[in-house]
């Protein structure tokens, strides 16, 4: 059996990172399905899902880390102006952040319960605000 | 006070009720993969990028589907929340009710400014047929921005809208203010000219960068212009635009906050100038 459902959210920084774990428990809590995965899809190419510990000092770290590895400023080859939208392709840094952390996890569920450690959250990153971001949770089991 | 003098709210969803029509709208004015958004996103991003008032500009173009973002349509934006945005009026000056349309949307819409697009409408700004438009603006005490330069629209013109087309109408009415759009780019040395020159004539930075705001405003305000021409000569008639939903307000504003310009001159850039231009020190604020 298979259950899905579509989320959004509305970023207010250009890099933030916004907890979404209650809103998965929260659909598996209320699913049909009682054992099998749950899968954290995002539906973009300039932001990423984790699981990460849900600490400011670590939050401050990815966010440090991250831009030390891909600087604001950079020659990015995507900073063009791109007919196909019409508009600058001014986001090259959120799509290699995006690279770096994926757009999904996946959880498992037992007896109806998501299956994560006490340190892991799920977080849906933000690298392009501001913005409205989708991502879906699907799960697959019995 | 920051003022972005230079936003279409075409996929703003208060006006995005009818697909068909926001397909149109794409269509006509140039934004392929682009998409509606709710208000509530419009002011985190003023939130975010530290933005009080966007200036709101529709569209006609009566050989092209009409008015694809109409008077209404701005009025009805502004209504929503009228202490962030201003709306300006847009009419295709071709039309012969143009007139008619535009003391309704200054007397009973109370829009406060209105766009002209020379390019896409395909006139010549500078053609006296058109001066009765001009001197309505002036009856009403409205500034008019003209696009001015290249556009990304379809069907559009460079002829139309040369920096040189518009000097004309700043002679001949001094007391209209003007801001030509986008510093006429690629004649951003012209358009300097005349701002220089004309003390009605402004011009706004939604320019159509090429790399990051950073690098073009660098190019623009410190290449090819001296490092001391905006400080020392222009430094009151330019306008901070982003050209929203093509570049995004933050990242134009952070393209000139990045810029050696003084604290004075960059509030001036941000905000203080846009005040005259709107006419805002008279009316107030709201």
């Amino acid at each position: 059996m298979v259950e899905f459902t579509k989320v959004k959210k509305c970023s207010t920084k250009e890099f933030e990172l916004i907890k979404i774990t209650d809103d998965v428990r929260q659909f598996a809590a209320q699913s049909k399905i009682k054992n099998g995965v749950v899968y954290v899809i995002l539906s973009h190419t300039t932001a990423g899902i984790m699981v990460n510990e849900s600490l400011p000092c670590l939050e401050k770290d990815i966010e440090t880390t991250l831009e030390e590895l891909v600087p604001l400023h950079k020659d990015y080859a995507h900073s063009h102006f791109l007919p196909s939208y019409g508009a600058i392709g001014g986001n090259a840094p959120g799509h290699l952040k995006s690279m770096l952390v994926g757009n999904h996890c996946v959880i498992p569920l037992i007896d109806g319960k998501l299956v994560m450690g006490m340190a892991q959250d799920v977080y849906l990153a933000e690298f392009d605000g501001v913005q409205q971001r989708t991502f879906f949770i699907e799960i697959i089991g019995e | 006070m920051v003022i972005d003098v230079h936003v279409h709210p075409a996929f703003y969803e208060p006006v995005c009720g009818d697909p068909k029509r926001v397909s149109l709208r794409k269509g006509v004015m140039g934004y392929d993969l682009m998409s509606p958004f709710p208000l509530e996103l419009v002011e985190k991003q003023m939130a975010f990028a530290g933005v009080d008032k966007l200036v709101l500009l529709g569209e006609d173009c009566a050989a092209e589907g009409g008015d694809v973002l109409s008077n209404e349509e701005i009025s009805r934006i502004v209504a929503l929340d009228p202490t962030r945005f201003i709306g300006f009026a847009t009419v295709d000056p071709n039309r012969p009710d143009a007139l008619e349309i535009l003391r309704y949307a200054f007397g009973t819409l109370k829009l406060r400014g209105l766009k002209l697009h020379p390019a896409k409408q395909q006139f010549y700004p500078n053609d006296p047929k058109f001066f009765p438009i001009y001197e309505l603006c002036l009856s009403y005490n409205v500034p008019i921005t003209f696009h001015c330069g290249m556009s990304w629209q379809p069907n559009t013109l460079l002829k139309y809208s040369h920096p040189e087309v518009f000097e004309e109408i700043a002679v001949r009415y001094p007391q209209l203010r003007i801001n030509l759009a986008h510093f006429g780019f690629p004649w951003v040395l012209e358009t300097a000219a005349i701002i220089l020159k004309y003390p009605n004539v402004y011009a706004d930075t939604a320019c159509c960068y090429m790399d990051c705001p950073e690098q073009f405003f660098e190019q623009l305000f410190f290449k090819l212009m001296g490092p001391l021409w905006v400080e020392h000569n222009i430094a009151d008639k330019i306008l901070f635009g982003s050209n929203n939903p093509r570049f995004r307000p933050a990242r134009i504003k952070r393209g000139l906050e990045y810029q050696p310009f003084s604290e004075e001159t960059l509030a001036k850039i941000l905000g203080e100038n846009a005040v005259r231009f709107l006419g805002l020190e008279v009316n107030g604020n709201g």
